[in-house]
């Protein structure tokens, strides 16, 4: 097709980028760049919605990362439980904050030596965690191929056997259920209230 | 070296051809990584046209569809002036809307007013790419469909509130709040229902729940699971509408009290997308609808040999699209035949009698496969 095209070989190498796994590091780099942006402005931002708005691009942004870590539930569970959450803080903030919009609301708290001090602490913590692992990026993955699927989730979640979760799982649902409970009644209308809305009518 | 696939009969043909045609290319910059890469790339344009043309295709469609069925409704012609039966006024429609001027009301926080309708739009998308049209017609064949499907729901809330809000008007920020509260409770019973289709089905792939009603028209779950299954798929009917925001639960537009709710400030192309945004949804949940109760991609098969064997020659893709119109064409119907409740009335009804009955549904549904399996 190109006859007289006598392009002189360039030295391409066979992987078209200098990372060790190709697709995958891409797609890490650019998700922890977005998490990463997101997250400084949730707390750079001075409108307390706005940050909202970016706590919840971080944290689709983490989900992405455990989706790439091939831990699919985790990852929707992580949608699911945030996003629904923060939306609810989303409502509640509309419903309880006066001044929203003004810019004298501001979210800022002077604590710059204590902020410092804590980051800085973490990092150490980090460093000191992470370092000393021998060969992060070339580990062996030892799990079965479908450990973190929905089925075998499911059936570790309510194993009896040695390695499942039955009691922990009746506990919490237990727990739920009192909670779901409490709500109804702090919600609902006492006698008293009933009794006296009808005197009203 | 990792380089994601798309399986499908499409896919497999873009792999076999890009290396092909890259055998024309100057020999120095031929690698079997690039050609993997090309590969995947094109793969991954096919599908993001794919779904792109179902969605943004299907939204004149449905406008036009709407306006005649809800003329025919009250007595009167709609649209008839341009083309044959007005069928090009929707065009002429969608052409003034997108080069409208786009303006922000003072005071409206504008990061917040033009990310809302952006936001809006990602459940509809996200969720027609998991929805299998055809035997091999699936863009995302995920195994956690029906999780993801109630992950990202949760992303509409979040637009229509934060639309709302910005807009700096009361109207919408009522309206928004309104849509608020409707649409996390309504959430909870439509994730029962497709927790119900998936107990019966016995997987949360789309794609296998599609395939679990192969047979006759009586092994649809919506028919084979004798009275439950007609009841969830009511039940599937009205969350769904709700939860779309449509008539009669639109209280969160409700142009009578509110002049239209949350996108009341919105012009130009973010009303265009709020708009989209709900038509697609409207697509998205009736292609749930199909998967879930009325066999998909199948077709209706009654068991005889000879017409059965005729059926079979239509396409999956067009048995789909029939289904899917049919019930779009039931949400319209009763979108123009029920009065829309009060809030209170909205409420009481989710809470009250919705969410008992959806359990009550899921006890009954685990009994009878222990019973019957």
């Amino acid at each position: 097709m190109f006859p007289n095209l006598n392009i002189p070989s360039i030295p391409l190498p066979d992987m078209p980028f200098a990372f060790p796994l190709g697709g995958m590091d891409i797609a890490f780099y650019a998700v922890a760049i977005v998490m990463l942006v997101t997250a400084v402005f949730t707390v750079a931002v001075k409108n307390i919605l706005q940050s909202a708005v970016f706590l919840i691009f971080s944290f689709v942004a983490t989900a992405i990362l455990y989706m790439l870590l091939h831990a699919e539930f985790i990852a929707l569970a992580q949608v699911m439980v945030y996003v629904g959450g923060v939306v609810i803080f989303v409502v509640f903030t509309i419903l309880l904050t006066s001044h929203l919009g003004e810019d004298a609301f501001s979210t800022k708290i002077p604590r710059v030596f204590a902020a410092f001090a804590l980051s800085a602490s973490f990092v150490l913590v980090m460093v000191k965690c992470v370092l000393p692992t021998p060969e992060l990026s070339s580990g062996v993955v030892n799990s079965a191929a479908d450990y973190s699927s929905l089925e075998q989730f499911a059936l570790r979640l309510l194993g009896y056997d040695h390695s499942g979760f039955i009691i922990p799982f009746e506990v919490v649902s237990i727990l739920l259920l009192m909670t779901l409970i409490c709500a109804i009644t702090i919600a609902r209308k006492s006698k008293e209230d009933v009794a006296k809305e009808k005197e009203v009518k | 070296m990792f380089v994601p696939s798309i399986t499908n009969p499409i896919g497999d043909f873009v792999r076999d051809i890009v290396p092909r045609l890259a055998e024309y290319l100057p020999a120095s910059i031929q690698s079997d990584t690039l050609n993997s890469i090309v590969a995947f790339l094109v793969n991954a344009l096919i599908c993001v046209i794919a779904v792109c043309a179902v969605n943004i295709g299907s939204a004149p469609i449905l406008i036009y569809m709407e306006r005649k069925v809800c003329a025919h409704v009250q007595c009167r012609l709609g649209p008839m002036r341009l083309g044959w039966h007005g069928t090009i006024q929707t065009i002429a429609d969608v052409l003034k809307m997108l080069f409208k001027e786009v303006y922000a009301p003072s005071g409206a926080d504008k990061l917040m007013f033009y990310l809302a309708p952006l936001i809006v739009l990602i459940a509809p998308f996200i969720v027609c790419a998991l929805i299998p049209f055809g035997r091999n017609l699936v863009v995302a064949d995920v195994s956690m469909g029906i999780p993801l499907i109630i992950a990202v729901n949760g992303f509409g809330v979040l637009g229509i509130l934060l639309g709302g809000w910005s807009s700096n008007n009361k109207y919408s920020l009522l309206g928004a709040l309104r849509s608020g509260a409707q649409m996390i409770s309504y959430e909870i019973s439509f994730a029962m229902i497709l927790l119900f289709v998936v107990m019966i089905s016995g997987s949360t792939n789309l794609m296998s729940i599609t395939m679990g009603q192969e047979g006759t028209i009586l092994d649809w779950w919506i028919f084979k699971i004798p009275v439950l299954g007609f009841i969830a798929f009511i039940l599937f009917f009205i969350s769904s509408t709700a939860e779309m925001n449509r008539a009669p639960f639109d209280i969160a537009e409700a142009e009578q009290e509110l002049t239209g709710g949350y996108h009341t400030e919105y012009n130009g192309t973010p009303f265009a997308m709020f708009y989209l945004a709900e038509y697609i949804a409207l697509v998205t949940n009736s292609a749930l609808a199909v998967t879930c109760f009325l066999g998909g991609f199948l077709p209706p098969c009654i068991g005889i040999a000879a017409v059965d064997n005729y059926l079979n020659m239509v396409p999956g893709v067009i048995w789909f699209f029939a289904k899917v119109y049919f019930m779009i064409w039931c949400y319209m119907m009763v979108r123009w035949t029920f009065v829309r409740p009060r809030v209170d009335q909205l409420m009481d009804f989710e809470w009250k009698f919705l969410l008992p009955v959806n359990l009550v549904l899921l006890v009954a549904g685990a009994a009878y496969i222990v019973v019957f399996n």
